[in-house]
């Protein structure tokens, strides 16, 4: 196994709003391997991007980073320590401008969801990946331009060095997520988040920006943290998935194991919501409601309402997360769900429908909206 | 951010047709409620106007009840009459404010060249201002509004031939437009009356503009096609859809522009051509004043903080009322 | 290629707007009730040869559409190319003659040349104090969003925008001058001028003499432009640094203060740009008012001299010439717009 490069321990970030505390991420944590990408899975709002944020310490106010760990190849980017009262951040912590010099774009990167707006409309596409190599990269303004070209180039833009000069909206959406790529790769960083890049892409270019990444995933030998909502993507690109549902992860495992030995209804869920070529539309099956907000989780399993598997200790145990299966490899697969634990589940009758204690929708809207 | 999308939709979906715009106005009204610059733009505002209203009774109850015209009975009963000299004898009576040598408690601020009392046309000259703000912005508020819905709704040739005057009429300013039209309109006797028309036929090219560019984002709305589809009238759909809809932008455009006119009105008494003397108007009082910046300078104080408290009652209104209606800036 | 042919167009379209200029000052002059040479010979004993002499004279004996025409300048261009009836017309705008100054007894154009430059001088100083002081203000108001620093710029900004700009003046004139005699209250020294018109001896402290002069005014006409741009930056401001290529810069390692100073501050000055040519017809009342106060002999001056003088064609001419510096001047910050956002002049939006 190779060497793991990030470790997140029971991170948590909150946002203060007006209307109280959410908890955005509530003790997550996961690794990424040299090498491996792996995903992270969630319906939006479940806390996806605001973990890859606290990874980089880029939570802005409203927001903090309130606890737990996060260490990259032994340095400390988020760390805490406990005086009894209160947590304080730890003295080996990386300071801002270290984190600024030495840890964002040179060591980890990141694409943004939305190509449109990920790029500055009044530069050029080249200028701005020229700028983000030579700040990260100890090359000087000429050498980077070069890079920048090649790196254009690499990504299939064709006629690089003509269309360096050229602006953003001169370019498609495909074009521009593939100059995001571009620039992240230039810079040459061990990880690269790629915080749902091809959402706002249509299916065939989808295709076409996975195949990208894959080739050069393995060139480069980079290690990507894919944030997604959808499992079909997960499937086509990730070694080892981590599925969040409201600021925690469910579920965590090799990608095989978690699609053909699920562990966790919720993944389940996710896994029956996708449309698969060997079933009609018919045998999909939405899952119900909707999530509830992070300021007023529900008690016990937060999945709970909307648990087709509930059953009554559901609604008074927090399950832990927790090894749930084998795995051939032996790399650990982890749920949190009472399936897996000694609680009397077994025992206990089913929940009536959860759907009466689903917290209304708008709500939940409501409380979402200081983590913007 | 993937988080909060769903709340960024119903912002923009927010003020969709009738039924929404009720939630939108009690929401609003909340949101100024609950920002305090708003309500204290609120509070200046219904000060002056309180003022204002008072002042004008005052004037045309005398002038009715007693058949004198433009008297202040009620005025003079209680303080200073603002247009009246004291004593017609003597030409030269300014007194300076009390904390000034010369000056007395009779007259806290002072009196003006002709011995008027000070604080008394400063009151007075509230009606003026306050007035010409509201009518002059309510006139070319009404043609804007007129034109830019035609404009925008039907486009074509009309919508061409009326952008091209809106322009042009924009390209002049609107103190050199209303200056001229005032002089030359009037027949070389300017006259604040003239002064309002002015500024009404000045200020439509800002509203005209503002309401076309939302009527031309309304127009394409799913429920105006579908009003058409099922054969509503054009004039009904303009008057019921289009203008409803546009009409929170020129809400805030409106207010904000009143404290454009008193600023404009100012100016033009200021040269001479707005209100006309004896009339109490704070712009002819700093005009009047302006030759008296040596000797008192004090004269000239007093007029340009009346006008600009109550300019800026109106603007922290209607930057309260655009944050209510806007909530993408705080 | 793109920004030029934009120049261009741009150009092209503001004819309509100019020609209507024209049209409107014209007939607002001549919707005065009365005879124009009577009042304008108001205070004069005049025979009625006389008045027919200046009627003659000033076109005034014609029907007023050939009277717009002679004025515009068609006219001479009619005649020229030989339509009976038109030749021998005087020229008019068209051919850079805007009429004859009855009062100054000079061509408009001629006191066009010495009474433009002065206003210029003023409405640019006022524009650069306004964007000096503004700018920075304003971003460094949204970078420190909701800290004392900005609440102080927003009550700044708040009485910027109350605040009548001649008020303003007077205001400044008591402090600065009367009070403490520090500055001039009046009148400018022009920097185009010879030193020894003002009694100098060298070119800098002619320079020194200008600057002296025109802080008064320039900082009473640009209050306002101070106040308004402030807060588009701001808020400008504000709403760029949550933009998504903003995050990205930071997520890239790049400094706080690159990126206020590069990729947040250069898209947020799009409205900022937008905001100026609308503010120039205001600075062009606020002008005329300033140009009172001061004692400065612009074009405001001169508007106000012509209109108290019932000087007609001056009257027309120094209204249809501030029109035209407002469109030159719209025409300019349109350009500086395209120049700014590359999408402007390939015609992808506005």
């Amino acid at each position: 196994m190779s060497e793991t490069i990030l470790e997140v321990t029971d991170l948590k970030t909150q946002f203060y709003t007006e209307r109280g505390v959410v908890r955005a991420v509530d003790g997550v944590s996961f690794d990424v391997k040299q090498g491996e990408i792996v995903g992270l899975v969630g319906e939006s709002g479940a806390g996806k991007s605001v973990t890859t944020s606290s990874v980089m310490r880029l939570i802005e106010e409203p927001g903090e980073v309130v606890g737990g760990e996060v260490d990259y190849m032994g340095r400390t980017i988020v760390g805490f320590d406990d005086t009894g009262e209160e947590l304080v951040p730890r003295d080996d912590m990386l300071s801002e401008s270290e984190m600024r010099e030495d840890v964002r774009g040179n060591e980890i990167a990141i694409i943004f969801q939305d190509p449109m707006e990920s790029l500055n409309p009044v530069y050029t596409v080249g200028g701005q990946v020229k700028e983000f190599i030579e700040i990260n990269r100890d090359i000087d303004g000429k050498e980077a331009k070069a890079e920048a070209i090649e790196m254009l180039r690499r990504v299939g833009i064709p006629e690089a060095a003509e269309r360096y000069d050229d602006y953003p909206h001169e370019f498609s959406g495909g074009m521009r997520q593939r100059v995001l790529i571009a620039m992240a790769l230039g810079c040459r960083p061990n990880l690269i988040i790629a915080d749902e890049p091809t959402t706002a892409l249509d299916v065939t270019v989808e295709g076409q920006i996975l195949e990208l990444v894959d080739d050069l995933q393995e060139e480069f030998g980079t290690s990507f943290i894919w944030v997604t909502h959808d499992m079909g993507v997960v499937a086509e690109i990730c070694d080892r998935v981590n599925v969040m549902y409201l600021g925690q992860i469910v579920e965590q495992g090799p990608v095989d194991e978690i699609f053909h030995d699920t562990q966790h209804p919720y993944t389940e869920a996710l896994l029956n919501s996708i449309p698969r070529p060997d079933r009609t539309v018919g045998d999909l099956e939405p899952i119900e409601g909707t999530m509830p907000g992070a300021m007023n989780p529900p008690s016990g399993c937060r999945f709970h309402p909307r648990c087709p598997d509930a059953r009554e200790p559901c609604r008074e145990v927090a399950p832990e997360f927790r090894v749930a299966a084998e795995t051939a490899d032996g790399s650990p697969h982890r749920a949190a769900c009472l399936k897996h634990e000694d609680v009397g589940y077994w025992d206990a009758g089913p929940l009536d429908s959860g759907a009466s204690e689903t917290t209304p929708a708008g709500a939940d809207a409501a409380a979402e909206e200081g983590e913007r | 951010m993937a988080i909060g999308e769903q709340q960024t939709q119903e912002d923009s979906d927010g003020g969709g047709d009738g039924v929404e715009a009720n939630v939108g106005w009690r929401y609003t009204l909340d949101k100024i409620k609950s920002d305090a610059t708003a309500r204290f733009g609120l509070y200046v505002i219904a000060a002056v106007a309180t003022v204002a209203i008072v002042t004008t009774i005052d004037a045309n109850l005398s002038r009715l009840t007693l058949g004198r015209v433009e008297d202040f009975a009620l005025a003079e009963s209680v303080w200073y009459h603002p247009e009246r000299h004291p004593d017609p004898g003597t030409t030269e009576r300014r007194m300076p404010p009390f904390f000034v040598e010369g000056g007395s408690l009779e007259h806290p601020l002072g009196t003006d060249r002709n011995g008027r009392d000070y604080i008394s046309r400063l009151v007075y000259g509230t009606r003026i201002s306050f007035f010409v703000g509201i009518v002059a912005t309510a006139l070319g508020m009404l043609g804007g509004v007129l034109i830019g819905a035609v404009s925008g709704y039907y486009g074509g040739w009309i919508d061409d031939v009326l952008m091209r005057a809106v322009e042009t009429l924009y390209a002049i300013p609107p103190l050199v437009l209303v200056i001229v039209f005032t002089v030359f309109v009037s027949g070389g006797d300017p006259d604040i009356t003239y002064a309002v028309f002015g500024v009404g036929i000045a200020f439509i090219p800002v509203f005209a503009r503002l309401i076309r560019s939302r009527v031309l984002s309304v127009r394409e709305m799913d429920y105006v096609e579908a009003a058409r589809a099922t054969g509503v009238k054009d004039r009904d759909i303009l008057r019921r859809h289009v203008i409803p809809n546009s009409f929170a932008p020129v809400l805030v455009l409106a207010t904000l522009q009143i404290g454009v006119t008193i600023l404009i009105v100012a100016g033009l008494s200021f040269l001479g051509y707005g209100a006309q003397p004896p009339t109490p108007d704070w712009g002819e009082m700093l005009r009047i004043s302006h030759q008296y910046m040596h000797s008192n300078p004090w004269m000239s104080i007093w007029p340009g903080l009346a006008i600009l408290i109550t300019i800026m009652g109106f603007n922290l209104f209607g930057d309260g009322l655009q944050d209510a209606l806007d909530p993408r800036i705080k | 290629m793109g920004l030029l042919r934009y120049t261009l167009n741009r150009v092209l379209q503001s004819i309509p707007v100019m020609f209507g200029i024209a049209v409107i000052t014209f007939l607002l002059v001549n919707s005065m009730p009365g005879n124009p040479v009577d009042i304008m010979l108001a205070e004069q004993e005049a025979s009625p040869e006389l008045i027919a002499a200046i009627e003659a004279r000033y076109g005034l004996d014609e029907p007023l559409h050939i009277q717009f025409l002679n004025y515009i300048g068609l006219s001479w261009i009619l005649g020229a190319v030989g339509i009976p009836g038109f030749v021998g017309s005087p020229p008019g705008i068209l051919q850079g003659d805007l009429g004859f100054s009855m009062y100054y007894e000079r061509p408009v154009a001629d006191l066009m040349l010495t009474r433009l430059p002065p206003t210029l001088l003023l409405m640019i100083s006022a524009f650069a104090f306004a964007i000096a002081t503004a700018v920075p203000l304003g971003v460094l108001a949204a970078k420190r969003r909701n800290q004392p620093a900005d609440h102080v710029s927003r009550v700044v900004a708040l009485i910027g925008v109350s605040t009548p700009s001649f008020w303003i003046g007077i205001m400044l004139i008591i402090l600065f001058s009367v009070q403490l005699g520090w500055l001039p209250s009046g009148r400018l020294v022009y920097p185009w001028r010879d030193p020894s018109h003002y009694g100098l001896t060298s070119q800098w402290e002619l320079y020194y003499q200008t600057v002296r002069h025109l802080i008064l005014p320039m900082v009473a006409l640009g209050t306002l432009q101070m106040a308004t741009i402030m807060r588009v930056e701001r808020s400008s401001m504000i709403e760029s640094l949550q933009k998504e290529y903003v995050q990205l810069a930071r997520a890239y390692g790049v400094s706080e203060r690159k990126i206020m100073r590069k990729h947040a501050f250069r898209p947020s000055q799009l409205p900022v740009v937008t905001l100026i040519g609308l503010n120039l017809t205001s600075a062009i009342g606020g002008a005329v008012l300033i140009e009172m106060v001061f004692s400065i002999n612009g074009m405001g001056r001169l508007l106000i001299q012509a209109i108290q003088t019932h000087d007609y064609q001056l009257t027309i001419g120094t209204t249809v010439v501030i029109g035209f510096v407002f469109v030159i001047g719209v025409i300019i910050t349109d350009i500086s717009y395209a120049y700014i956002d590359p999408r402007v002049s390939y015609g992808e939006e506005n």
